[in-house]
């Protein structure tokens, strides 16, 4: 197993750069379709298309969040390949690219909620209690490498971690029918309304993140000899805003499950 | 083969599951109340009409931004033992209590409260004053008092009462415009006061750009006025925010005082669009009654301040043009209905002064830049004359 790791990543360990050796990986996994016999066997490729459901939120809701008044699907299409090398019977490794999005669109409830109106350098801080519209978009180049268990001819389950890299961020959206407290809930009130010129919109696209990481466990199931459907859950440990960026007070981790089609091109 | 379908889509079930209970799932107990502001007094005397000028003013709302408040009670109203009623954020509690007597006569009394949570405090300064009605003689605007709000970052001006205190009857639009333009310094905000008056200090007032958060109020004119500013509602129901005018026990006749005026040079109308048009500042008063047919306390707001059937008597400036050297005006109320000097002397009628650099600065039309100043104002009335 590690061996094979070895083998896939040696023309890394010339380059320095981490980014370039992914580059490195993606340009290997045609030839690697295309190989056979040797190390190749055992050897199979996969072509993935899903969409990806879940959302950027905090690990333990505050309490001032008090409720998801609306979710809304976001085209949070995937697709990408992956190579599949079994070591044994049962076990093997897993590693793929995707392009993905992993966006949302709600509307929450808050109290007493921390915020920041920000437009053009200019900004009002402060509590707000009423509704908040978090729209987000991030489209992202993900590689997940992941450990597989065969548990029979047709479904395999697996597990690893993944590494994104962001080339689509944006985090917008509005604080409405509610009142801002500026800066702390003893300050100047203001109320905000719902219509476009009445309420509070805010930008916080400059403060994602470019890199995400994360676990992921995922099923496997063959209904077909090349055809399968799949079902996946791609848990964040990064945040998806910069450490230094404390306007949104939580940390929102991007947590999304997946389901698709997995069809065996070799 | 059975086997396998059901682990699949076992598994399946689990990360759905996961997603869910990660999502939207764990919703906490609901926080307890954090603010803690009064928001309205109630007085219950025995008899209130000898208490009070007016019925309604057994209770009144509290601005959100105010902490010092001051109730007008009659000049022989017993003010050495009376009972505060507060309704308050809800949760909120007040110290001392809503409902225990106080003596007034020293001065104002401290009400600390505390919100639901605990965690944090109000201190309001109530007071009340009793008030014997005077034939009122010729008012005079002077500009000379003046300071720094509380936090620091705008001015706000006081006025002179007959009896050499000072009081809080002078609003303008700083506070909204300390919503968009926080960081600004006090110099920069569209009403500030200047020391190069026509006589000593006077009020400096500039059409100022919002700048980004500005939003749908892309300029600010500056202003000042008798009356209250309402900035929580300045932007939702920007017009329901200056509350023009305070009560007035004088039969207005004249309205004087000096002024210069530049217009700046680029005239926008929403969304600031240029249009060929050369802004114009605007100076006027006006006299209203204060309750309504029904007897409810009226207050003119600046949807309907020169329009609302309430209006007793207009005066405006209506030949204020451009000039860099101080310029005296003189106009007369114009009354459209009678006076009623009995209620006069009941505090039912309210006067306003109104300055603005820019007319129809009330829907963001005007020019960043233009600059009125105003100095040495009076309001003459029946009896001075």
């Amino acid at each position: 197993m590690f061996n094979f790791l070895r083998q896939i990543f040696r023309p890394t360990t010339k380059h320095p750069s981490f980014r370039r050796g992914w580059g490195r990986l993606l340009l290997l996994l045609p030839f690697t379709a295309a190989a056979g016999g040797g190390f190749f066997s055992g050897f199979t490729t996969e072509g993935h298309i899903g969409y990806n459901i879940g959302g950027s939120a905090p690990l333990g809701m505050p309490a001032t969040i008090r409720s998801l008044d609306r979710f809304s699907l976001t085209p949070n299409i995937n697709f990408g390949a992956s190579a599949t090398k079994r070591f044994s019977e049962r076990w093997g490794v897993k590693v793929g690219v995707r392009f993905e999005n992993k966006g949302m669109d709600i509307d929450a409830g808050v109290k007493n909620y921390h915020m920041e109106i920000t437009k053009g350098g200019e900004s009002l801080a402060g509590v707000f209690t009423g509704n908040v519209v978090s729209r987000a978009d991030l489209w992202m180049f993900t590689i997940p490498v992941q450990a597989t268990f065969d548990v029979s001819k047709k479904v395999r389950l697996r597990g690893g971690l993944f590494g994104s890299y962001l080339t689509g961020r944006k985090f917008t959206g509005w604080a409405y029918d509610g009142y801002l407290r500026k800066d702390d809930p003893t300050g100047v009130k203001v109320e905000l309304g719902s219509g476009p010129d009445e309420r509070g919109d805010y930008d916080f696209s400059p403060n994602l993140r470019r890199w995400q990481w994360g676990a992921v466990i995922g099923a496997d199931w063959y209904f077909h000899r090349r055809l399968g459907v799949y079902a996946e859950l791609d848990w964040g440990f990064s945040g998806i805003f910069e450490s230094g960026f404390h306007t949104v007070e939580q940390t929102l981790r991007p947590i999304y499950g997946s389901i698709g089609l997995t069809y065996r091109l070799h | 083969m059975r086997l396998d379908r059901l682990q699949a889509a076992g598994l399946t079930v689990v990360a759905g599951t996961l997603m869910a209970l990660t999502m939207t799932g764990c919703f906490k107990d609901e926080p307890l109340n954090a603010e803690c502001d009064i928001e309205r007094v109630a007085i219950t005397v025995d008899n209130p009409e000898k208490f009070f000028f007016q019925i309604t003013d057994t209770a009144r709302n509290i601005n959100y931004a105010d902490s010092i408040i001051t109730i007008d009670v009659r000049g022989a109203a017993d003010i050495s033992a009376v009972a505060l009623r507060f309704v308050t954020t809800a949760g909120a509690s007040v110290s001392p209590a809503s409902g225990t007597v106080q003596d007034f006569t020293g001065g104002p009394v401290t009400y600390t409260v505390t919100s639901q949570d605990g965690n944090w405090r109000r201190r309001y300064y109530i007071s009340l004053r009793n008030v014997w009605v005077t034939v009122q003689d010729t008012i005079k605007y002077d500009f000379e008092h003046y300071e720094l709000n509380a936090a620091g970052q705008y001015y706000v001006w006081h006025n002179e009462l007959a009896d050499g205190t000072l009081g809080n009857d002078w609003a303008s639009g700083n506070g909204g415009y300390n919503m968009a333009k926080g960081k600004d310094a006090p110099e920069n905000y569209p009403s500030v006061p200047d020391p190069n008056g026509y006589d000593g200090a006077c009020v400096k007032l500039t059409t100022r750009d919002t700048g980004p958060l500005g939003m749908t109020m892309p300029i600010a004119a500056g202003n000042l006025f008798i009356g209250e500013f309402d900035v929580s509602v300045a932007l939702k129901k920007t017009l329901q925010a200056t509350l023009f005018g305070k009560p007035f026990t004088g039969r207005p006749v004249k309205y004087t005082g000096y002024y210069k005026y530049k217009a700046g040079p680029k005239f926008t109308v929403k969304p600031k669009k240029v249009v060929d048009r050369v802004d114009i500042g605007d100076i006027y008063s006006v006299l209203y009654l204060n309750h309504d047919p029904e007897g409810n306390p009226f207050v003119l707001h600046g949807d309907d301040v020169l329009s609302s059937p309430q209006i007793v008597a207009i005066a405006r400036v209506k030949d204020l043009h451009e000039t860099s050297e101080w310029t005296y005006f003189e106009v007369e109320y114009e009354y459209s209905k009678e006076i009623d000097e009995a209620l006069l002397a009941e505090r039912g009628y309210n006067l306003t002064v109104v300055f603005s650099s820019s007319r129809d600065g009330a829907s963001f039309e005007g020019a960043v830049g233009s600059e009125l100043m105003v100095d040495k104002v009076r309001v003459i009335t029946a009896h001075e004359e």
